[in-house]
């Protein structure tokens, strides 16, 4: 791992084009600016993780699914949506 | 016209339903193309299964189906875009215990057939919504 220091005001540059500029540090607390091309996404970490690890139980969940399960979601979802248009 | 195989079951496909997600789903990013296969029997419930790797297999469902006037974001946002949501499920093994995520919906451009997963910062949409409380 790179380890760099920096002052508020001043920024680090990762690849060609993704920017992240210091904006400020209170206490423990550091507020960064990040300016990345449209098609790069930035997520916290603790979210990313979290929607990772979501992705993934969803996947495995299906190798274990039994038809009844998926017929009884369905019908309860169908059968919603008609009390829902009464 | 090619074929996938979903759960021992082989199911034809076109080229131009190919959906590409550029940097795959979040934290996977070997999931970057898939078809989406409307499952007859059990709507509205759909397949979203990689065309590239066996285990790239999830259901999904569009949200709107199950929580009327989920709006992931303003619509004025998207104005023109032909979008198509859907949102990840997660089936239990007790059924009644099945979980929506609709805090990070997937969405798609019909007409391109880009698709990318979104995270929302509005936390009224959970990750793990339950499916029985509608």
């Amino acid at each position: 791992m790179l380890v760099l220091s920096r002052r508020t005001g001043q920024k680090i540059v990762i690849g060609n084009e993704v920017v992240v500029d210091v904006l400020g540090i209170s206490g423990d607390g550091v507020k960064l600016g990040i300016s990345a091309p449209g098609e790069t996404s930035v997520h916290r970490y603790e979210v990313f993780t979290e929607i990772q690890a979501a992705n993934r139980a969803a996947e495995v969940a299906v190798d274990d699914i039994e038809n009844a399960a998926l017929g009884n979601l369905s019908q309860m979802v169908r059968k919603n949506k008609d009390n829902e248009a009464i | 016209m090619s074929v996938i195989n979903i759960k021992g079951k082989d199911v034809p496909y076109n080229e131009e339903e190919i959906i590409t997600f550029s940097e795959g789903l979040i934290g996977m990013p070997e999931m970057r193309r898939a078809v989406l296969v409307p499952m007859d029997e059990f709507q509205p419930f759909c397949w979203l299964a990689s065309i590239e790797s066996e285990t790239g297999r999830f259901i999904v469902v569009d949200p709107n189906e199950i929580f009327a006037g989920y709006e992931p974001f303003p619509a004025e946002q998207v104005a023109g875009a032909d979008l198509q949501t859907l949102a990840i499920v997660k089936i239990s093994s007790e059924w009644d215990k099945t979980t929506v995520n609709l805090r990070a919906p997937l969405v798609i451009n019909k007409e391109t057939h880009i698709g990318a997963q979104l995270i929302l910062s509005d936390s009224k949409y959970q990750f793990a919504e339950s499916l029985m409380q509608n």
